[in-house]
């Protein structure tokens, strides 16, 4: 007889009701389970793909962790963004506005069969704002993207394009770099 | 007055000559064995039979441990080792003639591995485990030489030892080998070139406690950095705990021979996977030990061991140890099971962890705080990365999660089952 608990969390900004669930499910099965927000997706169920990426809102500021592996007794009381969250809804909850990081990815035809984008987006998201608090000298931009995006795995093989579509949602952010990336080479 | 001062220059100067002599006469080299065979005129078999037997030397041996080179290079030197007294770096130990060992003898090779004096008679530290290899034979030796000095050379400088006064004086080496050193070796065996002629238990030890140089890491030192009578004890250094081998100890945490032989031919066994300094020990050394000698080994390691502790478990630590439950529950379990099962090559099983049975939870917290990268083992084994919780985890959150484990699969929990 599995254990059980109540627990509670912030998703997207709204505080879910008090929830009794067994204490050791997964972050991503209360998410698809209990609230039925479906699109953080299950890869290989051991926190390595980062399909199942959402951010943590946390005192650190955003940070990306793997859902699939980070249990409710943990995330209870914690306040999370999933996939679902990015974008600004109108009052039904249609999408009025993606992000500049998703129109990025959609202008740069990134992803094909899109299982891997909310893991992407949740990564490239905390990057950027990451960066807000904390920019980086524009010539060292590639890197820094590589380095944030590195463990998310695309099977389609749409890394530059996810790549590319980030530095460039960079570059043209003020404020998130220091100095002018394009003046070498480039 | 006078005459006091006069005794106490006598005793000084007598003092000095007593140094002298003991410098000159007593921790230079001892004796040197006559070659196996004369080295220049070899032919060309038996040139192949030695390259590949001293290649077997220098694995067993694990030469790389020490000497390889910042980005990879075997015998090239520059690793660092860190000890109390300043850091070493291993030297480059290619037939460079300008910075490796080109223009050694045999009988060089031999007395820097036996008695840790280079040409010239100047001291090695004994961070060159010449303790150890004071038993290696002859005849491994010049096989080891030949293979040595059958690979390219490497042009890189050595980088001098980094250590604090006093003990940045070499020559002082040679009161601790005096007293430390034992001297003349203590017969040394017939050597892996024996072959079949070396029964199991001797080759063990010799792998073990010869070229192996377990002891090395694994044996508690003295003040004077000396290894001590507590053979493979168990001790910390560089950092992180190297584990009581002993057979007592090892049957405490519940060992078999069969496991050992798993851990050192893979990487990994139910008791956990290799970590901190151990884990190049696999990927420069014991992967490539054939599987007589990884049995020979773990019956050397296993000798006379008492019957090996059952997994300790004890379900009463989720209610002691709330808070460290709740965070396994919630940052570890999603790998290591709720049940502490582990994932075979994702995460190892709490259940029979070793590292959780150890007294001292140091290699616990760096491995949660820290994480491991993911490992390449030997053949098609694989681990995946553990991440590093240091951003995670506040101090206090570490000390209720590693309790919890010690009470629930751990230390703590055998002491319990001993009640």
């Amino acid at each position: 007889m599995t254990a059980m608990m109540t627990v509670f969390m912030t998703i997207n900004g709204t505080e879910t009701e008090p929830l009794e669930v067994p204490e050791d499910l997964m972050l991503l099965e209360f998410l698809h389970e209990y609230l039925n927000l479906t699109g953080t997706r299950y890869g290989c169920g051991q926190g390595v793909c980062r399909a199942c990426a959402v951010i943590h809102d946390g005192p650190m500021g955003a940070r990306v962790v793997p859902a699939c592996v980070t249990g409710v007794a943990w995330a209870h009381g914690r306040a999370f963004r999933t996939v679902e969250g990015h974008a600004d809804r109108d009052e039904e909850g249609n999408v009025t506005a993606v992000t500049p990081v998703q129109q990025a990815f959609l202008d740069h035809f990134s992803f094909q069969c899109s299982y891997c984008t909310p893991g992407f987006v949740a990564a490239a998201q905390a990057l950027v704002e990451r960066l807000e608090v904390d920019p980086v000298p524009a010539e060292d931009v590639e890197n820094v993207v590589l380095e944030a995006l590195n463990e998310n795995i695309c099977r389609c093989t749409g890394y530059v394009r996810y790549l590319e579509a980030t530095r460039d949602v960079i570059l043209a952010t003020p404020g998130l770099t220091i100095g002018d990336g394009r003046a070498e080479g480039s | 007055m006078r005459t006091v001062l006069r005794v106490l220059a006598g005793l000084v100067l007598l003092g000095v000559i007593v140094a002298v002599v003991i410098f000159f006469g007593f921790t230079g080299a001892g004796p040197v064995p006559p070659a196996s065979r004369d080295l220049e005129a070899l032919d060309e078999e038996t040139r192949a039979e030695m390259v590949s037997l001293g290649e077997y030397v220098a694995k067993a041996g694990d030469c790389a441990a020490c000497h390889e080179s910042e980005d990879g290079l075997a015998l090239a030197g520059g690793t660092p080792m860190e000890t109390l007294m300043g850091t070493v770096y291993g030297t480059n130990i290619t037939p460079s003639e300008a910075h490796g060992i080109g223009d050694y003898s045999p009988d060089d090779l031999y007395r820097a591995m036996v008695y840790g004096i280079a040409p010239g008679g100047r001291r090695l530290y004994p961070a060159m485990p010449y303790t150890s290899y004071h038993a290696v034979s002859r005849e491994d030796i010049d096989a080891l030489y030949v293979y040595l000095m059958a690979q390219e050379p490497v042009e890189k400088p050595n980088r001098d030892a980094d250590m604090a006064f006093p003990f940045n004086i070499r020559p002082l080496i040679a009161f601790w080998n005096l007293i430390y050193r034992p001297d003349p070796p203590e017969g040394p065996g017939p050597g892996l070139s024996a072959g079949e002629k070396l029964a199991d238990t001797g080759r063990g030890a010799y792998l073990v406690d010869v070229l192996g140089h377990c002891g090395e890491c694994h044996t508690p030192r003295n003040l004077a950095f000396a290894k001590t009578g507590e053979h493979l004890g168990g001790t910390v250094i560089e950092g992180a705990v190297a584990p009581d081998i002993t057979p007592q100890g090892l049957a405490g945490r519940g060992w078999t021979e069969t496991d050992l032989s798993q851990f050192l031919s893979t990487g990994l066994s139910p008791q956990g996977v290799m970590t901190f300094r151990m884990f190049p020990v696999l990927s420069h050394s014991t992967k490539y030990l054939p599987e007589r000698d990884i049995e020979a080994v773990s019956a050397y390691l296993a000798q006379d061991m008492p019957e090996p502790s059952e997994p300790p478990s004890d379900p009463d630590a989720i209610d002691a140890h709330p808070e460290g439950h709740r965070l396994y529950v919630g940052l570890c379990a999603g790998c290591h099971g709720t049940n502490g099962s582990g994932q075979p090559s994702g995460s190892v099983p709490m259940v029979g962890n070793t590292t959780l049975m150890l007294d001292n939870p140091l290699n616990l917290q760096r491995v949660i705080l820290e994480g491991i990268p993911a490992r390449q083992l030997s053949g098609h084994l694989r681990m995946q990365e553990m991440p590093a919780f240091d951003a995670t985890l506040a101090e206090a959150e570490l000390e209720d999660l590693s309790g919890y484990l010690r009470a629930r699969w751990g230390v703590d929990a055998i002491a319990m089952q001993d009640q």
